[in-house]
């Protein structure tokens, strides 16, 4: 056997061999460290959340998880409720709820919004995205 | 009744944790101690007691019969909840104070009704100091034909040996998850108290039910069963894919040695 | 290739990398008898790499607290994905470590390679080893289980048997009286941090004298020489020997194929070959599991502890008995290395060896 094909031959075959199989050890090695680092979806679960009436007070904002984010609902006008996404559209920073204006102001850069999320000056370029809220009797349901 | 069911598993851990000082071994008590060292009726118990199924728990004399077990001179004493030993009637009551579910449905039953009368109370079956983990194996003819015949108990048994057949095989499979560091605690959680509610409706002693509630238990293990199937194919799964990868390993290493096998001729000249 | 070509031309007009590959690759000649035993160093490298790897990969879920440990492992094998495999790498790893460091030394020792003024890799290898009997050792208690916890308890306890700095020794080594939270953090520390830094200095010095006196020839065939003592520094060198890179390379890289088909082999095949039941309990303070033991790389010491009556007496054999391995060359003075020529030598070996598993396999049943 070792006398049929020269060495020189034999290892170059060798190697195209030892590359492809390589590759594909070097593929399974990877992948599973991939799946490891990857982050896990946590923020799914139920998609619905509901809340008892009286937490959203009207004058103030209740923040709350929705999806893995950070979302509020307020009462503007009394009987009327508003679920807004939290999260400023300029940079991504938390909004704060400021009870004497009646409006949202983010204390990244500035950027303020109505009690209906929409833009009232500084840096955002979108309104705050608005949640789906049904009243049904005496609770809040959203999403 | 599943209410009930984890009213008792709740009362015997916590009749386990009741223990005063939790460092104190079961072994090591002042009744073991001085009763150990007697003769005859009175030292029995501590032997029989050591081969039970409450020994290899870490339940102690005190745990049933109550007084002090840290304290020679107040360890009998009624001011430190001793009780004594009960009377014939009253055995239900006492063994019920952490077995409350099987206690429960052992006075719904006939042998419950018919205890005043003499009828089967918990010792009678499962002995007292040397009682055994619970096993179809206490339900026999030579058990049971020592107050009535044996027909309607062997009924009962035959529609619980199956139950009983799928309860050790998903105990085994689960033991068996658990040696390879899968978290079992739920599956482990939910046999027990599929077990525990197996064991206590047999208590009744009421063929019919037993039947009804047979099947009850039977498709919650199944539920059980479903989930091992699940983990064992996953297992299944990652024997394959490992094996491809153990024999590409082996592949490469034998192609490298060829490739020496190469170099090695071109060195020899 | 144009792109590979040109990056490395980049290179080599700033740092001469090709130089350097032609002379210690390339130019890096092997003897021509050079055995396979001579591929367990590559080995050695290639699993502390993956223990160092996997170990990253681990950290990352681990939290080292009494309280959390256990839960932050059981959540890594169950919850994160692959992180059953990574587990079992980093553990079985450690155990196949300190299988092929055993075999390195065993190879060393029978082919006399720590004379001919090799002296300070022998030491340098010996620290190593030390080392990772510390780093197995001190990963050991980080799972937080019943194993881990009283595998400690005992190991630790074992210092205590020192006269009058015993017990505060234990004490120091526990950072408390007993095994507990302040235990695991200084172990996390030192398994993390602390003996890898160690380990890597230490084993570029064991490199650094290899190359640096010439990797020694097999004393076996025709070309053996006793090699003369001259007064002053030679580097041994193999003329007309094989060049490391590719020729031996691709040795060095199929036995670490074999290797790691081997330990994922276990992984697959035995799972539980390296887990008794005490490893998948909790660690609880107040019971003692029946028949804890240390595990087999340990169960020499432990049986050797067990069989002097005096605690310190069986200290002092164990510690007398790496003494002299640690000082071997120091000891063993004699040039020649031929095992037939070292009647006295093997026979010490294979006794050795034969004790060692004896008093292990005694361990293991007692």
């Amino acid at each position: 056997m070792s006398t049929q094909v020269p060495p020189p031959q034999r290892r170059k075959f060798l190697f195209t061999m030892l590359g492809g199989l390589g590759a594909l050890l070097g593929a399974a090695s990877a992948w599973p460290v991939f799946r490891f680092l990857s982050p896990v979806d946590t923020g799914g679960g139920s998609s619905q959340v509901v809340l008892p009436r009286s937490e959203v007070v009207a004058g103030k904002a209740h923040f709350f998880q929705y999806r893995g984010k950070p979302a509020v609902a307020l009462q503007p006008s009394p009987g009327n409720f508003v679920a807004l996404s939290a999260v400023c559209t300029h940079l991504g920073c938390v909004v704060a709820w400021q009870e004497q204006a009646g409006e949202f102001q983010c204390p990244c850069h500035g950027g303020r919004f109505s009690a209906e999320g929409k833009v009232l000056g500084g840096p955002p370029p979108k309104p705050l995205e608005t949640l789906g809220v049904v009243l049904d009797g005496d609770q809040l349901k959203i999403g | 009744m599943i209410r009930s069911l984890c009213c008792m598993f709740v009362l015997v851990i916590a009749a386990c944790w009741s223990v005063p000082a939790t460092l104190l071994a079961a072994d090591d008590t002042v009744c073991i101690q001085c009763h150990g060292g007697l003769d005859g009726r009175l030292a029995a118990p501590v032997a029989e007691w050591r081969t039970s199924i409450h020994a290899a728990n870490s339940i102690s004399c005190h745990d049933c019969h109550g007084g002090d077990p840290t304290d020679f001179a107040m360890a009998m004493s009624p001011e430190r909840g001793f009780i004594g030993v009960p009377e014939y009637t009253e055995v239900p009551d006492f063994c019920g104070r952490c077995h409350v579910g099987v206690a429960a449905e052992y006075k719904a039953g006939a042998h419950g009704k018919a205890i005043e009368k003499g009828g089967a109370q918990c010792v009678v079956c499962h002995g007292n100091h040397s009682v055994q983990r619970a096993s179809l194996s206490l339900i026999n003819e030579e058990s049971c034909s020592r107050c009535h015949p044996y027909e309607r108990a062997a009924l009962i048994k035959l529609s619980l040996v199956e139950t009983d057949t799928i309860v050790k095989g998903v105990e085994q499979d689960i033991d068996r998850l658990y040696r390879l560091g899968f978290a079992v605690d739920e599956m482990k959680g939910s046999l027990f108290n599929q077990r525990n509610r197996f064991h206590s409706i047999f208590h009744e002693v009421d063929v019919e039910r037993v039947r009804q509630e047979t099947a009850g238990v039977q498709s919650e293990l199944g539920k059980i069963s479903k989930q091992v199937a699940a983990i064992d194919s996953t297992l299944g799964e990652r024997k394959l894919w490992g094996s491809v990868v153990i024999g590409l390993f082996i592949l490469v290493g034998v192609i490298f040695l060829l490739v020496r096998k190469a170099y090695e001729e071109e060195e020899k000249g | 290739m144009q792109p590979i070509k040109w990056l490395v031309d980049f290179i080599d007009v700033r740092l001469g990398v090709k130089d350097l590959f032609t002379r210690e690759l390339q130019g890096y000649l092997l003897p021509r008898n050079v055995n396979v035993w001579y591929t367990l160093g590559a080995v050695l490298m290639a699993l502390f790499s993956l223990q160092i790897l996997t170990g990253i990969l681990l950290l990352m879920f681990y939290v080292p607290d009494s309280e959390k440990a256990f839960a932050s492992v059981q959540y890594i094998v169950n919850d994160v994905p692959y992180g059953w495999l990574f587990r079992m790498l980093h553990a079985i790893g450690a155990n196949v470590i300190v299988i092929a460091l055993l075999m390195h030394m065993l190879s060393v020792l029978f082919m006399g390679s720590y004379k001919g003024r090799r002296e300070f890799t022998w030491l340098t290898g010996f620290i190593i080893f030390n080392l990772t009997m510390g780093l197995c050792l001190t990963g050991y208690l980080l799972p937080w289980s019943q194993l881990s916890f009283w595998a400690t308890t005992v190991a630790t306890d074992a210092a205590g048997a020192i006269p009058v700095v015993g017990d505060y020794l234990v004490e120091f080594l526990r950072g408390g009286s007993t095994v507990g939270n302040q235990t695991l953090g200084r172990f996390f520390a030192l398994h993390v941090v602390g003996m890898p830094l160690v380990l890597l200095g230490l084993i570029g010095v064991h490199l650094f004298c290899v190359k640096r006196r010439g990797i020694s020839s097999p004393p076996f065939g025709t070309g053996y020489r006793i090699s003369e003592e001259l007064p002053f520094f030679e580097h041994e060198k193999h003329p007309g020997g094989i060049p490391f890179f590719p020729n031996y390379f691709v040795k060095d890289a199929a036995v670490i194929c074999f290797f790691l088909a081997f330990m994922l082999a276990i992984i697959f095949y035995a799972p539980g070959m390296f887990f008794p039941e005490a490893a998948f309990q909790p660690a609880d303070p107040f019971l003692t599991p029946p028949h804890i033991k240390p595990e087999w790389y340990f169960l020499w010491a432990y049986q050797t502890l067990k069989i002097f009556p005096s605690e310190i007496i069986g200290l002092g054999v164990q510690g007398a008995f790496m003494t002299f391995l640690a000082l071997l060359p120091f000891i063993d003075r004699g040039p020649e290395r031929r095992p037939a020529k070292r009647p006295l030598f093997v026979t010490c070996y294979v006794l050795g060896i034969l004790l060692f598993v004896a008093i292990s396999i005694w361990g293991h049943y007692s």
